[in-house]
């Protein structure tokens, strides 16, 4: 493969990446028909990562301190809307490298996420995010698994952690997991968070997979019962779990949400392919199309931005309604446009669609719920002052 | 490409000048005074953004809409020349030839009743021709409709067709575009200002004892209105980076979403007061619907790109990093 390191100008990185996967279609496609089921899907996004790693692909964008050939963070994003647009990964499981990387570069030990990011990367590993509990949804800050440290906390060598998460997504898959933890008073809130990175395999977690209710059981609850931690696996500083958790925002809301338009367009051109050649469904079609144009504007903007340095806090969250609204007004669409093959089709197309247009209903719900972004739309980028 | 520094003075200036102009022959000088022509002749972009945006700020009605047609049509922009727009919710030309004579129906704008000629575009085969048209056969009558002031008519014209210039449709395609892309940033404009004003009111009125800017239902309402501008801004980026007729029809249907959103949720938070003539709300709301029939309102523009999409069996993303 040619490639001309940091400089690599994206349109040239995007052609020759098309052209290297079209010429390995065969190497990379699903060994099973679609949709799959969820260990063949993990399978085979694991799969596809080894092969990009070892091609170089994955590895462009990150840095070389952890395995990375350096370059912009839009050569992460590009790629992965390129195997959104090919069904070769599930964009929500392949995009969540984009969150938990960047945690571990930023904040983990250096030699930590020298060892552990590449692993990541390469699809040799799988790691989750423990952050929601039972009590605790959209209000994070109230969580409440505690980290007790053996000693005081400036000098333990291990903290013991107690506690139950919930919504924790491929945690049965998973080998290690950015967990946040209680490590201040009761009462201490956003102050009293510590992030650690944990080992799955350590004694006393046990996880339990939930099915959703489209059948897939992508997320678990995880219970820790006197989990033993070494200090060296804290990320950031103690009680500083706060800032770990608000820096992973700016990247699910950039590139995340770009690798999912990606995967949103093809969607929509699989109903296209297929559509009745009707006025109703063209204005089904139209209309979703219209939505899915502006949501990709403004996504790209704000890749840009990002890119360029600006720290983008409370205007994501247009980005985080745009993008839940339109992956819904997708799916919507598909089941008007497709007659019946959500509701009573049988054969894998009809559950491949049921699959995922149930899953879409989660859309305004996951990654911070649609109120909660009004929310902070209306206090931040309005400036509506305080709530009652 | 303006420096951003340079455009934000301008757009400023632009704004203020159209405030102080009272009327539309007022509004069409202030412009003019401020090398409206020469600025869309150099760089069409930022001149269309930057005026039509102010029009839509400040609920300005101009001509300047003839001008950004004419100059899509590859012909002379003047304050003499207008041009017959198509009629309300269509984007077909609005003229026909038979034989030797050029019969038209369309919109105008103020021009329309005041210039010497009307350029006058009728399809003719795959082809399309412009007939120059003199006012004495023209004949516009004012709409009243829901935005008096708006200054549109609607427009026959018929005449001989001695000398015409051939042109095939995608001058035509194009003038749409361009015609779309104005109105979409006018839109946007009003967008803004129904959004500042809804804002302005809840945090000013007081009712249970708080600001109505403190219950949720109200902050939501306004949430969802900046979220469609934003989006709305951001389709017009992609229009002016990229102009051609899928990014204009794409801006132009995203600014009738958009409007209609915008105006229903600032007219519910304005609650009886933006239900008087006495606030300003009831301007903007009837000038977004008349600009949303221009060129065709997001509902026809949907259907006609849902049946592109479905001839083509593809749904290009005709957006890249």
């Amino acid at each position: 493969m040619e490639h001309s390191g940091p400089g690599w100008a994206i349109a040239d990185f995007h052609d020759e990446l098309q052209t290297w996967l079209d010429g390995h279609r065969a190497e990379l496609a699903p060994p099973y028909d679609p949709p799959g089921t969820l260990d063949e899907q993990m399978a085979q996004m694991q799969r596809v990562k080894s092969l990009l790693f070892d091609a170089g692909w994955m590895r462009f964008g990150w840095p070389e301190s952890v395995g990375g050939l350096g370059g912009s963070p839009m050569l992460r994003t590009e790629l992965g809307a390129a195997l959104a647009a090919r069904d070769l990964a599930d964009p929500g499981l392949f995009s969540l490298i984009e969150v938990l990387a960047p945690t571990l570069i930023d904040f983990a030990r250096p030699a930590l996420a020298a060892e552990v990011v590449p692993r990541l990367l390469s699809g040799a590993e799988m790691w989750c995010q423990g952050f929601s509990e039972p009590g605790t949804g959209s209000d994070l800050a109230s969580l409440d698994c505690r980290a007790l440290p053996d000693g005081d906390a400036s000098t333990a060598a291990t903290w013991v952690i107690n506690g139950q998460k919930v919504w924790t997504s491929l945690a049965q898959y998973s080998d290690r997991c950015v967990l946040l933890t209680r490590t201040g008073s009761a009462e201490s809130r956003h102050r009293g968070i510590t992030a650690f990175f944990v080992d799955m395999d350590t004694p006393g977690i046990t996880v339990a997979p939930i099915e959703m209710l489209n059948g897939m059981r992508e997320f678990a609850e995880v219970f820790l019962d006197d989990v033993v931690v070494p200090a060296d696996r804290i990320l950031g500083e103690v009680d500083g779990g706060w800032a770990v958790a608000m820096s992973i925002l700016p990247y699910e809301r950039s590139s995340c949400f770009w690798q999912r338009i990606a995967y949103l367009y093809r969607r929509l051109e699989q109903v296209v392919e297929v559509a009745p050649d009707d006025e109703r469904s063209a204005e089904i079609i139209g209309n979703a199309f219209v939505q899915l144009h502006a949501l990709r504007a403004r996504s790209r903007a704000t890749q840009h931005r990002l890119a360029d340095g600006a720290t983008l806090g409370a205007a994501t969250s247009i980005d985080k309604v745009l993008v839940a609204t339109a992956e819904q007004t997708t799916y919507e669409a598909a089941r008007q446009v497709l007659r019946g093959v959500v509701e009573m089709d049988d054969r894998a197309v009809g559950d491949a669609w049921r699959t995922e247009y149930l899953y879409s209903r989660a859309a305004t719900i996951y990654g911070g719920t649609i109120e909660v972004q009004r929310n902070i739309i209306a206090r931040r980028l309005l400036d509506l002052g305080a709530d009652e | 490409m303006m420096d951003p520094a340079d455009r934000a003075l301008l757009q400023a200036s632009v704004r203020d000048a159209l405030e102080a102009a009272d009327g539309l022959a007022a509004v069409d000088a202030a412009l003019s005074e401020l090398g409206w022509l020469e600025m869309l002749q150099a760089e069409p972009g930022d001149a269309v953004d930057i005026a039509f945006t102010a029009l839509g700020t400040t609920n300005s009605a101009a001509t300047a809409l003839d001008d950004v047609v004419v100059a899509a049509l590859g012909m002379k922009p003047s304050p003499d020349v207008a041009v017959l727009l198509p009629q309300f919710r269509t984007w077909t030309p609005p003229g026909r030839i038979d034989t030797d004579r050029c019969r038209a129906l369309g919109l105008g704008t103020a021009r329309a009743a005041l210039a010497r000629e009307m350029i006058v575009v009728c399809s003719v085969g795959l082809d399309a021709s412009a007939v120059t048209v003199p006012r004495a056969s023209v004949d516009a009558r004012p709409v009243r409709g829901i935005d008096p002031d708006a200054g549109f008519h609607i427009v026959r014209a018929e005449h001989h067709v001695a000398v015409d210039t051939r042109f095939d449709l995608t001058a035509w395609d194009m003038a749409v575009a361009a015609g779309r892309r104005a109105v979409a940033y006018q839109i946007a404009g009003a967008c803004r200002t129904m959004l500042l004003l809804a804002r302005a009111h809840a945090v000013e009125r007081v009712q249970f004892g708080r600001p109505i800017a403190a219950f949720q239902a109200v902050r939501h309402r306004l949430a969802d209105a900046l979220v469609a501008v934003e989006a709305l801004e951001a389709t017009l980026g992609v229009a002016d980076d990229d102009p051609n007729s899928l990014t204009a029809a794409l801006a132009k249907a995203t600014a009738g979403r958009t409007a209609r959103l915008v105006a229903a949720n600032c007219q519910q938070v304005l609650a009886g007061i933006g239900f008087t003539t006495d606030h300003p709300f009831h301007r903007f709301l009837k000038r977004t619907m008349a600009l949303e029939g221009l060129f065709g309102s997001a509902d026809e523009i949907a259907i006609d790109l849902g049946q592109r999409l479905l001839t083509a069996r593809r749904v290009p993303t005709l957006i890249d990093l």
